[in-house]
């Protein structure tokens, strides 16, 4: 089972910084998330593409877990090598499709 | 002007998210007659640059080109009484105030008044702003701070029908009109300013960009034709966000919960010129079908300085450019084309700073991307590279055009383009700084 799953997500940035949100669908799945996707392993994930540490704002009352990498995006995505512009939101499947080898069914 | 609404709220409606949004969400919401105004949002980082470069070829250009195709089938119902506000002004607000002026005269709707709030351009005072990064070398070709809700407000409750601004903090876009009607101060304030936080988006907030587990995405058919975010706020700052009936999309507790908390780093934290929002205690409920109900914004008072982006321009240029290869053994191929390009730039050019990949397999996610399950049937292989001068991006398109001679077999499809080095630096000066002000299209 992957974060996917059990979540939805959206990518966006402002500047150097590339900002994550995942929501779960129930209080369970906010857990999971909770539990296994730490700013740790959001980092390692992201990390495969851009560098920097993430910082993780929990928010249960909209089960609702934000991943914040403050020195994601050198220069702003204008300024990125990447084809064309705003490659960004398509950032957010590096966590929709982290691996929820804990999560019992 | 007092709401069209009987119940004490007023209702406006997000009709464009970016510079480049469709046009007709906002026309359908005019029509509709069931909002009191609506916000356009058409004014982004890139969009920014974009709008700085027009205004220096003229002095009455840098405000978005498409002002008169945004605002010719929306004028008659500003007529109406449905007001519009929205920064389409970008560079240029005062100039944009001109041409909605010309083109109200033009539709036969004189007694429209129009007004456009300036000050937020701080280009010559970029040597007083607080810098977050060290400002090596570089141009700046534009300094706009954030402006709040203050003078949209100041020209709404002067009658305007329609405010053009340049760079104001989308929430406040958002949330003036409902402000000066509504007198909200306090949480009722921070509560309208959360609703333009959800609704500047436009479609993003009604079932754009968004897939759920296990539900199919919207059909082909709804999102061509994606009805637009409409608010309806109360005194208190609560609010209902729907979507008008009969318009498609899907409006729901999950998807406004992306949006709330979209590009908001610190949730307890958000800054706007206005307040400092706190949204870990907002609630969100399913109030019907397409319809949400949101309550418990909470604000700390407005910060004592304001965020300015600044747009400082490198030298030299970066050349994208892309070359397809089809048919049996593509993928092996592409991948031989990417190995000469790695060679030759940095052999035969001398470049460092570029990348090459292949879209299909890693050219937006790079190492982050799924591993390759099957061979694609065709694919391009993309290179992008910093160049110091044109002369140098030219040579790098040469590069990649030459494998059609002298690559792997059957090198097709080219395009290339060429972007600017801007880079955008954030940054802070203290609020008694920077004055917006208001500018009257009309003789007043």
């Amino acid at each position: 089972m992957k974060v996917g799953d059990i979540a939805a997500g959206r990518a966006g940035d402002k500047g150097d910084t590339l900002d994550l949100t995942l929501v779960a669908y129930d209080a369970h799945g906010y857990e999971a998330l909770t539990r296994l996707i730490s700013a740790e392993r959001a980092a390692s994930a992201l990390n495969r593409v851009v560098p920097g540490p993430v910082v993780r704002y929990e928010l249960p009352d909209l089960l609702a877990l934000k991943f914040v990498a403050p020195v994601a995006l050198p220069g702003g995505v204008h300024a990125s090598l990447r084809a064309g512009l705003h490659w960004q939101k398509a950032a957010i499947w590096l966590l929709l499709e982290l691996e929820l080898d804990g999560l019992e069914q | 002007m007092a709401s069209r609404r009987d119940d004490g709220g007023y209702s406006i409606g997000a009709g464009a998210g970016f510079a480049g949004d469709r046009i007709e969400p906002a026309v359908r919401m005019a029509e509709s007659g069931e909002v009191d105004a609506i916000a356009l949002e058409c004014l982004a980082e890139r969009t920014l640059i974009n709008a700085l470069r027009a205004r220096r070829i003229s002095a009455e250009g840098g405000y978005d080109p498409r002002l008169v195709r945004r605002f010719r089938p929306l004028l008659p119902h500003v007529a109406r009484g449905c007001r519009v506000v929205t920064n389409l002004g970008a560079a240029n607000p005062a100039a944009a105030g001109r041409a909605a002026r010309r083109l109200a005269l033009a539709l036969g709707l004189p007694a429209l008044r129009i007004a456009a709030v300036i000050g937020d351009d701080v280009l010559e005072r970029v040597r007083e702003v607080e810098w977050t990064q060290p400002i090596e070398d570089g141009e700046w070709i534009g300094a706009h701070a954030y402006l709040g809700l203050e003078s949209i407000v100041a020209a709404l409750a002067d009658g305007a029908d329609v405010v053009v601004t340049g760079r104001v903090a989308d929430s406040s876009l958002v949330a003036a009109a409902p402000m000066q009607a509504l007198g909200l101060e306090g949480q009722a304030l921070a509560g309208a300013l959360a609703v333009g936080h959800l609704l500047e988006c436009g479609g993003q907030l009604t079932g754009g960009n968004l897939t759920e587990p296990g539900v199919p995405d919207l059909p082909a058919e709804a999102l061509a034709s994606l009805g637009y975010p409409v608010a309806d706020i109360a005194p208190d700052g609560s609010a209902t966000i729907r979507l008008l009936d009969g318009q498609p999309g899907r409006l729901n507790v999950v998807s406004s919960t992306l949006q709330l908390l979209y590009e908001v780093h610190d949730p307890h934290a958000y800054f706007t010129p206005d307040a400092v929002l706190d949204f870990t205690g907002i609630r969100l409920e399913a109030t019907g079908h397409n319809r949400v109900r949101m309550s418990g914004a909470r604000a700390a008072p407005r910060p004592e300085r304001l965020k300015v982006i600044g747009f400082l321009a490198r030298r030299g240029v970066i050349a994208d450019v892309e070359i397809a290869y089809a048919g049996t053994g593509a993928l092996a191929r592409a991948r031989l084309a990417a190995d000469v390009l790695r060679l030759r730039l940095a052999r035969e050019l001398g470049l460092n700073d570029f990348l090459v990949d292949l879209v299909g397999v890693d050219s937006v996610l790079g190492a982050g991307s799924r591993p390759l399950v099957s061979e694609p049937p065709e694919l391009r292989v993309h290179v992008s590279a910093r160049c110091d001068d044109a002369e140098i991006a030219q040579a790098v398109e040469d590069e990649v055009y030459a494998l059609t001679l002298s690559g792997p077999s059957g090198g097709s499809g080219l395009r290339s383009e060429r972007r600017p080095r801007v880079e955008s630096i954030t940054g802070f000066l203290p609020r008694d700084q920077v004055v917006g002000r208001i500018e009257w299209a009309n003789d007043r």
